[in-house]
Parts: structure tokens; sequence; C-alpha cells
């Protein structure tokens, strides 16, 4: 059985439990597999911690939560330092490299960092840095297709706004088949 | 709003069928050559001496770098359109893009206006833009009608504000089309509060 526990976490703002919906979503729905999420907030809609656990598995999921974190996507320096101890051995950190900053000797090994706000703004505005962090995440661990995270993508945002995230999408994924070595 | 891919061919009310394409840098000589040939009281209007190969040359290379995109229409090889969206690159009017379109006359009327005017207004949401303005001579009813289709509204007429070739003054109408909501819903639901609320 091949199951795959993933953590986002961030500010509240920055779309992080859409974020982990789309993930879902491609898994599940555009994918054929099998996910699930819980997701956590706090009482404001902004500035508060914030994160979703999802899981993606090739069989019905019996138990939701993350036990061993086999990927963390870090959005906000808090979030990373806070769900870092939860990351197995060889599991993978993406984080966003200029809200995240690591002491001396404790980044992981396997850690790919994206400048996706910065992308987000050069792109036409901020808040579609969870997309950029949706294609950064498909991009470099390859657990849900191109295809499935576009059409995911597509689908779970505001009419009217599909352009523009799904080129943030695309910005995201491409650097990040880039920095793994893979073609775009 | 996703872009539409171009190029692409564009039946118009008159059965003419025109491609529409990104302009570049080597479209040059053909732009300056439909502009040369617009009529002067269509030229009048315009923000350039586009007879003027020096502007004609900072306008191709987009000189001041506020371009969101630039299309034309081409029709038996030749230009017969030009339509652009611009933006201001800083300061506090980034939102806010600037419709611009340029119709040959013997395909004005033909809705190839609205046309341009829609693809690029995609491409101004998809490059985060609020708003969207276009100005025109109140002289000019059927682009008026054409903008008000569009759902633009009229948010002021400058009174007395354009001469004309005869140096008569006339009262130019500005129009908006308002698509911050788009962006609103965009908004609501990266707040991290309740993915389930409805936009």
């Amino acid at each position: 059985m091949s199951r795959s526990e993933i953590r986002v976490g961030g500010l509240g703002g920055q779309g992080v439990i859409l974020c982990g919906t789309i993930i879902g979503k491609a898994a599940s729905i555009y994918d054929h597999k099998h996910s699930g999420m819980i997701q956590s907030f706090g009482p404001e809609a902004r500035g508060s911690s914030c994160s979703a656990q999802v899981i993606l598995s090739d069989e019905v999921i019996g138990y939701p939560y993350v036990r061993n974190l086999d990927v963390l996507v870090a959005m906000s320096n808090d979030a990373c330092h806070k769900f870092l101890p939860e990351l197995k051995k060889d599991g993978v950190l993406l984080y966003e490299e200029e809200l995240v900053s690591f002491p001396e000797g404790t980044r992981p090994a396997k850690a790919w960092g994206i400048p996706a706000t910065r992308f987000a703004e050069e792109l036409g505005r901020k808040l579609v840095l969870n997309i950029v962090m949706v294609g950064f995440f498909a991009g470099v661990t390859g657990l849900v297709s191109r295809q499935a995270a576009e059409a995911a993508v597509r689908d779970s945002v505001p009419a009217g706004t599909e352009g523009l995230n799904l080129k943030a999408f695309a910005r995201g994924y491409e650097y990040g088949r880039e920095l793994v070595g893979g073609a775009a | 709003m996703e872009s539409v891919k171009l190029p692409a061919k564009f039946a118009l009310k008159n059965g003419v069928e025109v491609l529409v394409r990104d302009m570049v840098r080597a479209d040059e000589p053909a732009v300056f050559e439909f502009f040369r040939l617009l009529p002067l009281e269509d030229r009048h209007f315009l923000r350039n001496d586009v007879t003027d190969p020096i502007r004609v040359h900072n306008f191709m290379i987009d000189d001041t770098h506020d371009r969101v995109r630039a299309v034309v229409a081409e029709l038996d090889g030749r230009i017969v359109a030009s339509a652009e969206i611009d933006r201001n690159h800083f300061g506090s009017m980034t939102h806010i893009g600037q419709l611009r379109v340029i119709i040959a006359r013997e395909l004005q009327h033909q809705g190839l206006g609205t046309i341009l005017s829609r693809l690029l207004i995609a491409d101004g949401v998809n490059a985060g833009i609020e708003k969207v303005l276009a100005e025109t001579s109140t002289e000019n009813k059927a682009a008026m009608l054409a903008l008000e289709k569009m759902r633009f509204r009229k948010e002021a007429t400058l009174k007395l504000h354009v001469k004309d070739l005869a140096g008569r003054k006339h009262d130019l109408a500005v129009y908006s089309y308002d698509v911050s909501h788009i962006w609103d819903k965009m908004e609501a639901l990266v707040a991290d509060y309740s993915p389930m609320r409805e936009y």
C-alpha cells in the first residue's frame, strides 16, 4: 500500500487550507486515488497559525491524521519549525524560502525552497502564492500529476481567476522540476 | 478568466474572418503602415503622432514597460486593428488597466473592437488588474454602446476635454469595468477561516 502523509502549514490568509484541499482533490478526483484532509485554523481570518493534514493513498484511508510525515509544505517560519520535528528522517521539506530561515546546520537534507510570494507578486497577485506552492509540491514530489493538479486548481478557484492561478501553478511546478533536475 | 490562445481566427458580423495574434517587434513596418492609413480624424484622438516612425518604434518596444498585452488583427496579411491593455508598473494605480483599441475604418462596427477588448480584459484580470478604463469621445455613440454592452459603466464625462481637428472642443466619456469582485472571492477563499464558505 502506498500512503503519503503531507502537512501544509502557514499563516491564515496565505491560503494554506486551499493548498491542502487542491492537493487532496487532485489526488482523489483527478488521479483516482484516495485522499483525506484535516484542517486546523485559528479564530482570525488572517495572521493566525493554521495547517492542513492531507493523506494520499492507493487504498481507502482508515486514519486521516498524520503519523509519519512524508512531506511538509511550510509557508511561514513558525509553521516550518513547529512541524519540522514531525517530518520523518528522509521526509521532504518544501518551504517559502524568503519567509523561512534555518539556524546553522538544521536544514533537512531533502529540503527545497521557493520564493513563492515573490513569484506570486511578479505574476500580479500576492494571494496566489498558495497556488505557486501547489505547483512546487507537484513538481518536486510527483505525488500528484500535473494534469490532475491543474484540473483541481481550475476547479477550486473562483470563476475569472483561473488564468492567473494556472500561471501561478505552472511557475511553481516548473521551478520545482528544475530544482530536482526533471524536465518541466 | 482564461486567456484566449493566440493566434486565433474570429468571424466578424460581415462574415469576414480576421486573424488575431500578439503584436511582435517585426510588425513595426506593418503597424506603422496601419496607423499611417488611418483617417486623420481617427488618428487625432490617439496619444501619439503615429505618423512619426520614432513614436511608432517607441510604441512597439513598449518604452514605458507598462504594457500587459498588445495584439493586432490581420486581414489578407494587412494589419487592420491594434489593441493593448496597459497598467502603471509602480504607484497607487497598478491595479488599473487602460484599454486602447484602434480599428481600421473598413472593419469598424463589425464587432472586432468587442472581440479584442474581451480578449485583453481577460489578460488584464489574469495579470491582477481590478478595474479596466476606456475613454471615448461622446460623439462616438457606437463605441459607447459597445462599451456598455461589455458591462462598462460610464464613470464621468469630462466636459469640453478634447479638441477635434478644427479646434472644436468635445466631451470625453470615461468608462470603467470593475473586475475587483472576482479577486474579492479569491481573497475570501484564501482567508483560512472556513473553506466551506460559499463564494
